[in-house]
């Protein structure tokens, strides 16, 4: 129904202050293998900041420093696999307009 | 008195109130105790009270009036633009059908944007009495007795004692947005939300050549305009689109539910970049700048969600408890009304000297007692219809665009055979009675 359409997400990534805090990565895979046997990988796509990624095993990768904190992998990971917290005070995304 | 440094220990504090999240209810909550004269903690996590919030947006001068009484009459003025029109713009393929609606009084709204609008909030509350603590997330709540009485925070306790830092207090307002994860800790909901009861919203700051926007929009200056966006802007799919006016940029946007996006496997900010591209606004933001993009969810669960609005020592206001009328484009004014809401039932367990539920059930009945709850009961199967009759953003756009197509354009015969091609029209696209079906199922909402 939806042809493809590519829009570079991390151009539009670089638009965005960030805060990335190095020493806590704030979404984790709670089990690779749950992912693995994941066939719909919906986090691929509704992610809005792209965070989720294959690498060339089809394994995925979290792009956390790019995180928009919007929680949408939280509610829709059909798992619940996604160890999800906010990143630490001060740090993550720093709105200039909002 | 605002904690500003990273590591500073804060073991020592001891509130009657502590507030989670500086947005609109935290804020406005914040407000009015200290104005009652309680000792508050408003505990942000981003650097500035604003830094992690982001909406359409509008803001409502009415209710921020409730908190500060002077708005518009301002130093510092933290919105955008009055809104002088508004309306919809349902969009179709082939054009745009515009409903406009030009406003006696622009000082009834303003199109605002949240780094600015919240951090003003949060200026006026710290000249207020209010201790604001940035930089600092809550962690999780601290219980005695099954009653909720502080907070512990990612600070440490001291300088020798590296363990994160409890904060008591009397009573902990919840204001921490529509990720509702101390509400869901503090035992208020039983479940997690679903994808169907959450809009993901992806949005840009655009900026133009000087003068562009004006020109294009047809806008004086101080003149500003609000649009909702129905149709191909949204692939046709349950959600709408925005385009507010800022001072000197555009506020462009797209909300789906995120089931929907699920189901179709859609990228939320190609279905931007989509919109973007369809022909008329494609020539409005022809040269445009994307100063900042950025996402946030609405909770769209509606009442029948509802976390429980109070518990043993604890509130929760705003987005955390799901305070949007989507259909009316409410939001952080529904925030505020629920900030003043919460001092009220505060104010009232001080008074008997007790923080259990029993006396703070009394915030459920001022929500009880107001409009909001009335609008929240009214709109309370509009979810359920708009998802499962996505006619209504599919069909119903490019019905408009062909009616007025016809309309408008057809000269030079009988205007019966225009008429039946008009009837011809919708009864293929959706059918007379599907017609009236549609609209009796929205006619249920509204009366």
């Amino acid at each position: 129904m939806v042809k493809e359409f590519k829009v570079n997400i991390d151009e539009k990534i670089s638009s965005v202050k960030f805060f990335v805090d190095e020493e806590f990565q704030h979404l984790k895979i709670k089990d690779q293998r749950v992912c693995n046997q994941c066939k719909a990988k919906f986090c691929l796509n509704f992610c809005p900041a792209g965070v989720y990624r294959l690498d060339h095993q089809n394994k995925i990768l979290i792009n956390y420093q790019a995180c928009l904190e919007c929680g949408s992998c939280r509610i829709g990971c059909p798992s619940k696999n996604i160890d999800w917290s906010y990143p630490r005070g001060g740090f993550g995304v720093n709105y200039k307009f909002g | 008195m605002p904690l500003e440094k990273k590591g500073q220990p804060m073991g020592k504090y001891k509130y009657d109130v502590v507030i989670v999240g500086g947005g609109p209810a935290g804020l406005s909550a914040g407000i009015k105790l200290v104005e009652k004269g309680f000792k508050t903690l408003l505990i942000e996590r981003g650097r500035f009270c604003g830094a992690k919030n982001l909406f359409g947006g509008i803001i409502y001068t009415s209710s921020i009036k409730e908190i500060v009484p002077e708005f518009p009459e301002v130093d510092n003025f933290p919105a955008e633009r009055p809104v002088t029109e508004e309306g919809y713009f349902f969009i179709s393929k082939d054009g745009v059908v515009k409903i406009l609606h030009t406003k006696r009084d622009p000082k009834e709204s303003y199109t605002a944007l949240r780094a600015k609008f919240d951090a003003f909030l949060s200026d006026y509350a710290i000249k207020k009495g209010l201790d604001i603590a940035v930089k600092t997330r809550v962690l999780d709540l601290i219980w005695e007795a099954n009653k909720v009485c502080g907070v512990i925070v990612d600070r440490p306790t001291s300088l020798e004692d590296k363990t994160p830092a409890s904060i008591e207090a009397k009573v902990v307002v919840l204001a921490e947005g529509v990720n509702r994860v101390l509400t869901e800790r503090a035992g208020l909901v039983d479940r997690t939300v679903e994808p169907s009861e959450v809009v993901l919203a992806v949005k840009e700051v655009l900026q133009l050549p000087k003068g562009e926007m004006e020109a294009r929009l047809g806008l004086g200056e101080n003149r500003g305009l609000a649009i909702e966006l129905m149709g191909e802007v949204t692939l046709g799919l349950p959600g709408t689109g925005f385009l507010y006016t800022n001072k000197n940029t555009l506020s462009f946007g797209v909300g789906i539910f995120l089931n929907k996006l699920m189901d179709l496997n859609l990228k939320p900010y190609e279905i931007l970049e989509r919109a973007k591209a369809l022909s008329y606004l494609r020539e409005l933001f022809n040269g445009a700048e994307t100063l900042e993009y950025g996402a946030h969810l609405i909770p769209e669960w509606g009442i029948k969600a509802f976390p429980k609005l109070f518990g043993n020592g604890v509130l929760v206001v705003g987005d955390a408890a799901g305070l949007v009328n989507p259909l009316f484009r409410e939001g952080t004014n529904l925030a505020i009304y629920s900030g003043l809401m919460a001092s009220e039932a505060i104010k009232f367990a001080f008074e008997k000297g007790d923080f259990t539920e029993k006396a703070l059930k009394r915030y459920e009945e001022l929500f009880k007692e107001s409009y909001i709850y009335k609008d929240m009961l009214m709109i309370k199967d509009l979810k359920a219809i708009l998802l499962s009759n996505s006619q209504l953003f599919q069909v119903y756009p490019e019905l408009m665009y062909q009616i007025c197509h016809l309309y408008f354009s057809a000269q030079g015969r009988a205007k019966r055979d225009v008429i039946r091609e008009i009837l011809a029209i919708i009864r293929r696209k959706r059918g007379l009675l599907g017609l009236v079906r549609d609209f009796l199922k929205l006619g249920r909402i509204l009366w």
